[in-house]
Formats: structure tokens, C-alpha cells, sequence
């Protein structure tokens, strides 16, 4: 295809360029132009961070081929603070804490711009349904609105412009206030690189060949034809690996390619640096893997019975890691009790969605030491392992960090990193690769997925005797963190409550689905959403308030944990205590009171809202001026 | 009426930093020239704020500005370990170590305008990028000051490590799991208030009350942000989120199917934020990163029932399970009703 010849205005300039037809908007503005500050968070017209504004109207440019510009003013993230002063919007983003991660801040930036122009004096409501296209991972949105509202106040003159900056306080005292976040400008102002944004002389683009089974042996891998291509300069394979291979945050179950065998759906086999993303992908398509499917496990129970596929053969019972907590004799605390409850709940897989896909840059340096840069979580680990896995000392081996634009966990684990420095290795070129939403979900950890038996017994009065839970997650091909989270999951999983009697068992099993890793919060969501449920439903049948049963049952200072630690001060109580004053809280037992209650919809509370009321989905992105 | 409204709460608890595990965090200070401070560590930043807190913590222990104060951050050639960004752990292990590598810069200078001045260092005052003598007329800035000791040979800095005292627990086989796995433990409490639309199944989350023991809280606007960002999500999976596979295929791999809160789902969120100090550390503090989002699933399930009188086990509370859910519990009720006229 012949490129075309561009000619739009962006960012106030007169720009006449050629460009490949294929390219969106999105990739013409980042890639051509080095625009880098509006993202892309899932190239769908999903998330809005790549939003920009063409003919001054809010656009999604992932959506949009390049040549629909021809002719159009473009104006992206990098116009509204031109020479380096913030706009009103961005210094109240600032101002007001709007920005965490920072990734889908220069599209949520943009979408705000358009929702006060649109509309100058819009209420919270409606400013809320203008941002609906705009997906934020990190703030809970709850700061964006804020400052959305301040900078409208501002720019109405209903506040001064003070308003947006810092406070100072008098005794010069800074723990305790909210200073102004530090890296909010480059935040907002579309400034910050992330690794996708990075580019280096000379850079190679990565690709990788992932599994499209869940679990087969792989027979043989033939790159010739991918390695004969024009433009690629390498093809790697697990054959590559010159060290002991193997990454996990407590087991090192997981070869950075498959290595004999594909356990889940999307697990990496073989990875591709060439000139440019294109060829690097269709040298992808021309590597010949020969399978032979094996019988797959997907269900945790049925993995752990005799006779199941066996995942990894050094853990026969596909058992990754059982933890037990035992205080006292549960089956003696039952039998004293007056009320013995027993229920099933269950959680279901989360994937993180940080906005920012993986990415990550490699190279080894003129002192042949091999660099990753890549937004992870845990780079003092990764050294560890990718000194092993490509076996050179520690001391040859460097990580940097990049800025993370979303973790929650997800960014905890080595998974392509191994990749990216053996690249850099065969080459000693400087390689980048950059996941798609697509791979990223496909074969990234979640959250574990899990089925939780609950037993408590109470006395009348409330007092609990005894707790036993069983809990089986599905902790997919590979460890990851998954004992971690087993432990904790167990350490906390009986509540904040002095429990005589308790068993806790939980057991992370391996099976040929995604694999689950770290996820914020750590296993403790799973197990206290099944105690902290249970503890209502005992309520109920005893006719306490749920403040009072936790109360009657709560860890005080001095108290004893499960695992038989001594605690000093237990601040419990002033959370309970906190928590019913703020709400108003009217007590009562948990039966069903909510079509009497006196305490509802209070000042606090945000009006509900008729879905799609307003605007129509359209009507979002409608004229800016 | 359609809609109706409930109420529900949980607690929570949570133990900061590594888990089972002795955590350990290492930083470099630098009271540099102009008398701004640097500060070096293998710290993290996933947007949780935890920059802008280090730099509060040294500004606060070496008396500048924030905005004085120059971050270097992870790179495992160039900082020094302070390990990963996870387990609520950077304020509790990152910045106290940041305060401890603060103080001893900050001493060294001291001692230096102590000899100078001939008083004793404990007279020594430091405050918004001064530094000065208690009862004297002694008053300079901390530039001057660095000028001060490096003409006399000395280059203010501070270096300090940070671990826990910690064990595993005892999880192997006939194991009871018993051990110390943290020093910092976390308390909190949430109530939720719901609507539930009886035709549709739909749940909105109104509002929350979220009450947290933080130790300390060096950034209340970061803390109300991480609670915040930690109750959508929550919500996120308490009511949406559903990553679905068949055959170990996934049939959500992109935002269109796999659905996360949007500007619409979300609550007010109103935060109250509990000081209660950590006696251990230097700094009091502790973390909320997690245990923001631990009691919010179980508070919008208790609200769910306190609203419609029907629970969910399963996560997510999608409006196909509410109804059917609904659907069974009018059955139940009808035949109830039926044996007891009988
Ligand atoms: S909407 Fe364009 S990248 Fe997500
Ligand atoms: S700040 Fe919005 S996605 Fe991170």
C-alpha cells in the first residue's frame, strides 16, 4: 500500500506528512509525531485515553484511521499546556488529587475540557455522565469529579484562582496535609513517558507467539521461515535460555516461553524483534508449532482429585500450597454452641485492568549490562530471577523502573521481561514490546477465583465459639503468588474476632486456566467476604444489630490473633464506632429492614441515577464549541 | 415501589508489609546544595501517591520545603533495596526508612552549625529551608548551611535501613500456623447503602462510610484517594467484573465484555480516616492500599439483603442472579404461605 500524504493542523501547527494507510489517528499522532501524551488503553473505544479533540470535537483516536484527518485541526493532550503553563482543569486535577497511575488522566483531562465547554456550569451529576466514555482504574473517580466542579467554580469566577493552588500552612508542619502530589504535572500534562512511550536509536519491535491451547506438548517449534523474513533480526525460543529458567514470586514454576509444554490459553512460546511491529507480527504468524493436546484440568476440586491431569509433575496432587491455621477444638466449640451455621460462597476471577497495558524496553549497555526498563512492581525481585534465568551476575543485570500506570498487583510478576532481555541479548539492540488489551488479559494473573465452606458457631448471645472454613482457589497453570495469597487469605480469613475454636485450610490448586497471582488485597477479600456475610446472617437469627454482634465478638488491645500473636493497641473499635456515627447508622438485626429504615438517603448519599437519562451515547461526544 | 433501598456494613483487618516474612527497606538522604534534599530509594511509585509522601516525610525531618525535596526512585544500579510496591507496605517501610536516612543527614549538618555557632546541637531548630539556634540570634538558611559544612569538609548525608520483627507462621504439614507474620496491624469499617430496582435487578451503590485505622496519615488526600479507588473496585467485583472462561478460553478479553465501573457505577464515598500511631516505626504510620477494598463486597451483599431480602454467595451480584434470586424467595414465601392456611 502507498503511504498518503497528510495534511492537517495539530496542536496549532501545519503539519504535512506521508502516512501509512493502516495507521489509526492514535498511531500517527504517537508514533509519527512523538505526541505521546494521549495513551492507548485498549485500542477499542473502550477506555478513553486516547481521546483528542479533531475539528474541536471529543474523539476516540484508536477508532480512527489516520486518513479521516486530512485536513482536520487536531488538538491532543500536549495543546492545553502549551508552554509548560497548566490550563485551569489541569491545575485542578493537580489541586485536587484527581491523578494516581496518571494513564487515563490525559484522556480524562480531555473529556473534561469537552464537558465544561459544553456545558460551563454543569452540576456533578451531570459532569459524572459527560465522563462516562473515560475509564479510570485507580481514583474511584471521586477526584476527578472534585476537580472537574473546581475548575468550573474557577473559570466562572465563583472561585478565586488561590483555589488551585497549594496551601501553605503556618507553622510550616507538612505530615498530616494534603500537599500537592509531586508528579501531578507531568501527569496531566501528558508529560510523563510510560514504557510504551519510550523509544530508543535503533529499537527493534517484540512480538509474541502464544498458546492456543490450554494445555498440550509441544513437539516441535520451527522458526526458519520467521527467522528468513526480511526486517527480523531474531526469533527466541525456551531453547534460547542460557541459565536455569524459571520466574514465580514463591515457586519458579514458569519458563519465560513454554518450555516442553503449554499449560494455559495465551502462554508465551516463542517471541520475534524486528524493524517494525508489522513485520515482527507476521513473522509470528509464520512459526510453525507442531502440538499434541493433553488432557486438560480447569476445575480446582476436580483437580485435586486421584487421576486428575497432572499440571506441573513436581506437585502430582496439582496442590500449589495448603495452609492450615489451628487454635483450640473446633468440633468441641460446635457442640457447645447454640447456633451452628454453615454456607458456600464464592468469588469469581478479576482481571486488574490497569490502564496501562505491559510494556517494557531492553538493551544491554556499553559495560555489557543487560537493562530492562518496564513498569513492574517488584524489580529487585525480577534481578534476582533474570540474573539466574540468563546466567550472569547480579551486578550485570539492572532494572528500571518506568512509571506504573497501574498495578493492584498485576505488575508483580516477570512475565515479560525474560523475553525482552534475551532479545536485547541476540541483538544487542535496543527491543520494546507493548501488549495489547487483548494480551494483556489474555495472559496476565487475576485475581483468584474461589470456593469458600463456612461453619460459626455462636452462643445466644452472640459470643462465636468456633470457625471452620475451607477455602479451594484456582490458582490457573502457574504459582505466581499464589502461596502468598493462600497464606494470607488464612492468616486473616476468620475476621477481626477472638474465636476460641478455629480451622482454616486453604488450598491454591493448579489447573490449566489463566494462572491468578497477586491482586490488591490479597486473598484476605475472598475469606472476609465470606465471614463478614456469615456474621449478618448470625444476626439475624440472633435479633442483634451488626455493629453489636462484632462489637460482643471484637478484637480489643492486648488480644491474641489466630496465629497466637499478641497484639498491643487494637483500634477496631473506634472503627465501628467511627464508621456508625459517620452513616447515622439506625441499629436494628440485619432482617430485611430497608423499606422502614429512618437513617436513608441522607446528605451524604449521591442521588441514584436512570441509566443513560440525560444524553444519549452520542450526544457525549457532541460539538465543543 | 421499584426501588428500594437498603443498608449494610463489615469490618475488616489487614496486616502491613510482607506477610509471614521479615520486610526490609533501605534510602539515602542528601541535604544537597541550596538546601534541598535528595533522597535515593528503590521505592515504587504505582500511583498510590507514595512520592509526594516521601517527600513530605523528608521535608518534615530535614525542615525544607516538600517541593524541596528530589526523589530518586527505583533502579536497581543506582538505589539502594527498598523492595516491592505491594502488601500496603511502601509508607510503613519506604517512608520510615526515608525518615530515619532523613534524620541522620540532618544531624550531621546540626552538628556541623553546632561547633560553628558553639551551642549545643540540641538548640538546633530546622524549619521551612532554615536552620537556626534556639535563644540566639543565629539564623540562616539551609543552603548557607550546606555551604557551611562542606567548606569544612563535610557533605550532609543520612543512610538508614528498616526491617520487621517478623516470623513465618507454621504452615508446614501438621502445622497449627502459628507466628508473628506482621508487626502493623490494620483495623476498618464500612457501611453501604444500596438500591436495588426490583424490575431489573440492578444494584446501585449509593454511598459508603469508610472509617480506617492508618497510623498516621502523612497525605489525607492520598488516603481518601486510595480508599476511594479501593471501593470501586470493590464494587467493581462485587457487582460487574467477570473474567469467564470456557475450556480455558476467555470470552472477556477486552473492556467491550469484560465490564468495570464507570463515572456512573460509583458511590459517594465519604472517609473517615483513624490515627492510631504504630508504636514501632519512627513515623506512626502504617498503610491502607488494600484494606481499603476488603469490607466493601460484604457491606454491599449485607445491603443487598437488608434492601430485598435476598443474598448473594456468588460474586458478582450481576441483576440476572438478583431476580432470580428474588423470583425464588417469592416462591418460598408463596409456599409458606400456602402450608401455613393449610
Ligand atoms: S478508547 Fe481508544 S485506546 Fe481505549
Ligand atoms: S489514575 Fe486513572 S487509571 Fe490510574
Amino acid at each position: 500500500m502507498v503511504d498518503i500524504r497528510l495534511n492537517a493542523t495539530i496542536n496549532g501547527r501545519k503539519v504535512s506528512r506521508d502516512a501509512k494507510p493502516h495507521l489509526r489517528l492514535l498511531d500517527f499522532l504517537r508514533d509519527d509525531l512523538n505526541l505521546t501524551g494521549n495513551k492507548e488503553g485498549c485500542g477499542a473505544g473502550e477506555c478513553g485515553t486516547c481521546s483528542v479533540f479533531v475539528d474541536g470535537v471529543l474523539m476516540k483516536s484508536c477508532l480512527m484511521p489516520v486518513a479521516k484527518a486530512q485536513g482536520a485541526q487536531i488538538d491532543t493532550i500536549e495543546s492545553l499546556a502549551k508552554s509548560g503553563e497548566l490550563s485551569v482543569l489541569q491545575k485542578a486535577f493537580h489541586k485536587a488529587g484527581a491523578s494516581q497511575c496518571g494513564y487515563c488522566i490525559p484522556g480524562m483531562v480531555m473529556a473534561a475540557t469537552a464537558a465544561l465547554r459544553a456545558n460551563p456550569f454543569a452540576d456533578r451529576e451531570e459532569i459524572k455522565e459527560r465522563l462516562g466514555g473515560n475509564i479510570c482504574r485507580c481514583t474511584g473517580y471521586q477526584k476527578i469529579f472534585d476537580a472537574v466542579e473546581l475548575a468550573r467554580d474557577v473559570q466562572n469566577g465563583r472561585l478565586p484562582a488561590t483555589a488551585l493552588l497549594e496551601t501553605d500552612t503556618a507553622d510550616g508542619e507538612v505530615i498530616g496535609k494534603s500537599v500537592r502530589r509531586i508528579d501531578a504535572p507531568s501527569k496531566v500534562s501528558g508529560r510523563l513517558k510510560y514504557a510504551g512511550d519510550m523509544t530508543m536509536p535503533g529499537m527493534l519491535y517484540v512480538q509474541v507467539l502464544r498458546s492456543p491451547h490450554a494445555h498440550a506438548r509441544i513437539v516441535s517449534i520451527d522458526t526458519s521461515a520467521a527467522l528468513a523474513m526480511e526486517g527480523v533480526e531474531s526469533v527466541i525460543t525456551s531453547a534460547d535460555v542460557p541459565g536455569k529458567d524459571g520466574f514465580g514470586v514463591f515457586v519458579h514454576d514458569q519458563p519465560i516461553m513454554a518450555r516442553d509444554k503449554v499449560r494455559y490459553v495465551g502462554e508465551a512460546i516463542a517471541a520475534v524483534a524486528a524493524e517494525d511491529a508489522l513485520t515482527a507480527k507476521r513473522a509470528v504468524a509464520a512459526i510453525k508449532v507442531v502440538y499434541e493436546r493433553l488432557v486438560p484440568v480447569f476445575d480446582p476440586d476436580e483437580a485435586m482429585r486421584v487421576g486428575a491431569a497432572v499440571v506441573h509433575d513436581y506437585a502430582p496432587d496439582n496442590i500449589t500450597k495448603h495452609i492450615p491455621i489451628r487454635v483450640g477444638d473446633v468440633e468441641a466449640g460446635f457442640a457447645e454452641s447454640d447456633l451452628v451455621i454453615e454456607e458456600n460462597y464464592s468469588t469469581q476471577a478479576i482481571e486488574h485492568a490497569y490502564l496501562e497495558p505491559e510494556a517494557g524496553l531492553a538493551y544491554v549497555d556499553h559495560d555489557d549490562v543487560v537493562t530492562v526498563v518496564s513498569p513492574s512492581q517488584n524489580i529487585t525481585h525480577h534481578r534476582h530471577m533474570l540474573a539466574r534465568i540468563i546466567a550472569r551476575p547480579i551486578s550485570k543485570v539492572r532494572f528500571i523502573m518506568s512509571p506504573v500506570g497501574g498495578g493492584f498487583g498485576g505488575k508483580e510478576d516477570m512475565i515479560y521481561q525474560g523475553m525482552l532481555a534475551l532479545l536485547a541479548m541476540k541483538t544487542m539492540r535496543p527491543v520494546r514490546l507493548v501488549y495489547t488489551r487483548e494480551e494483556s488479559i489474555i495472559s496476565t494473573a487475576k485475581r483468584h477465583p474461589s470456593r469458600t465452606t463456612l461453619r460459626m458457631g455462636v452462643m445466644r448471645d452472640g459470643r462465636i465459639r468456633a470457625l471452620a472454613m475451607r477455602m479451594v482457589c484456582d490458582g490457573g497453570a502457574y504459582g505466581l503468588s499464589t502461596e502468598g495469597v493462600m497464606r494470607k487469605a488464612a492468616i486473616l480469613a476468620a475476621g477481626p474476632y477472638n474465636i476460641p475454636n478455629v480451622r482454616i485450610d486453604t488450598f491454591g490448586i493448579y489447573t490449566n486456566n489463566t494462572p491468578s497471582g497477586a491482586f490488591r488485597s490479597f486473598g484476605a477479600l475472598q475469606t472476609q467476604f465470606a465471614t463478614e456475610s456469615h456474621l449478618d446472617i448470625i444476626a439475624e437469627r440472633l435479633g442483634l444489630d451488626p455493629f453489636e454482634i462484632r462489637r460482643i465478638n471484637a478484637m480489643r488491645d492486648g488480644a491474641t490473633t489466630h496465629t497466637k500473636q499478641k497484639l498491643g493497641s487494637v483500634s477496631l473499635m473506634r472503627a465501628l464506632d467511627a464508621a456508625e456515627q459517620a452513616s447515622g447508622w439506625e441499629a436494628g438485626a440485619p432482617a430485611v429492614r430497608g423499606p422502614t429504615r429512618g437513617d436513608l438517603a441522607h446528605d451524604d448519599v449521591r442521588p441514584s441515577v436512570t441509566l443513560g437519562a440525560r444524553f444519549g451515547a452520542d450526544d457525549t461526544q457532541e460539538a465543543a464549541e | 415501589m421499584a426501588r428500594k433501598r437498603g443498608r449494610g456494613m463489615a469490618a475488616c483487618w489487614y496486616g502491613i508489609a510482607r506477610t509471614a516474612t521479615i520486610d526490609r527497606a533501605a534510602a539515602w538522604a542528601e541535604i544537597d546544595d541550596g538546601g534541598s534534599a535528595k533522597i535515593v530509594t528503590g521505592v515504587t511509585e504505582i500511583g498510590e501517591g507514595i512520592l509526594t509522601v516521601l517527600a513530605q516525610i523528608a521535608a518534615h525531618e530535614i525542615g525544607v520545603k516538600p517541593e524541596h525535596v528530589v526523589i530518586g526512585d527505583n533502579d536497581t544500579a543506582r538505589a539502594p533495596e527498598a523492595a516491592h510496591a505491594g502488601a500496603s507496605r511502601q509508607t510503613y517501610m519506604v517512608g520510615n526508612v526515608v525518615a530515619l536516612a532523613s534524620r541522620e543527614a540532618r544531624q550531621r549538618l546540626v552538628d556541623v552549625m553546632a561547633e560553628m555557632w558553639d551551642v549545643s546541637a540540641e538548640t538546633i531548630r530546622t524549619g521551612n529551608g532554615e536552620i537556626w539556634a534556639e535563644n540566639t540570634n543565629h539564623r540562616i538558611s539551609m543552603g548557607e548551611a550546606v555551604a557551611c559544612a562542606k567548606n569544612r569538609g563535610v557533605v550532609p548525608i543520612g543512610s538508614a535501613t528498616f526491617g520487621t520483627d517478623t516470623t513465618g507462621i507454621m504452615d508446614g504439614k501438621g502445622g497449627d500456623g502459628s507466628g508473628r507474620p506482621w508487626q502493623a496491624y490494620v483495623f476498618g469499617c464500612q457501611v453501604a447503602e444500596v438500591e436495588v430496582d426490583t424490575i431489573t435487578g440492578e444494584v446501585q451503590v449509593l454511598a459508603v462510610w469508610a472509617a480506617h485505622d492508618v497510623g498516621r496519615a502523612v497525605n489525607p488526600q492520598g488516603v481518601e484517594g486510595q480508599i476511594e479507588g479501593g471501593i470501586v473496585q470493590a464494587i467493581g467485583q462485587a457487582l460487574m467484573e467477570d473474567y469467564q472462561l470456557n475450556d480455558g478460553h476467555t470470552s472477556t478479553s477486552g473492556f467491550a465484555k469484560y465490564i468495570l465501573p464507570t463515572s456512573l457505577d460509583v458511590p459517594r464515598v465519604n472517609s473517615i480516616i483513624i490515627e492510631d500511631p504504630d508504636p514501632i516505626g519512627p513515623l506512626g504510620v502504617k498503610g491502607i492500599g488494600e484494606p481499603a477494598m476488603v469490607p466493601t463486597i460484604p457491606a454491599v451483599m449485607n445491603a443487598i439483603y437488608d434492601a430485598v431480602g435476598v443474598r448473594v454467595f456468588d460474586l458478582p451480584a450481576t441483576p440476572e442472579k438478583i431476580l432470580l434470586a428474588m423470583r425464588e424467595k417469592a416462591r418460598r414465601e408463596a409456599t409458606m404461605a400456602m402450608q401455613a392456611a393449610e
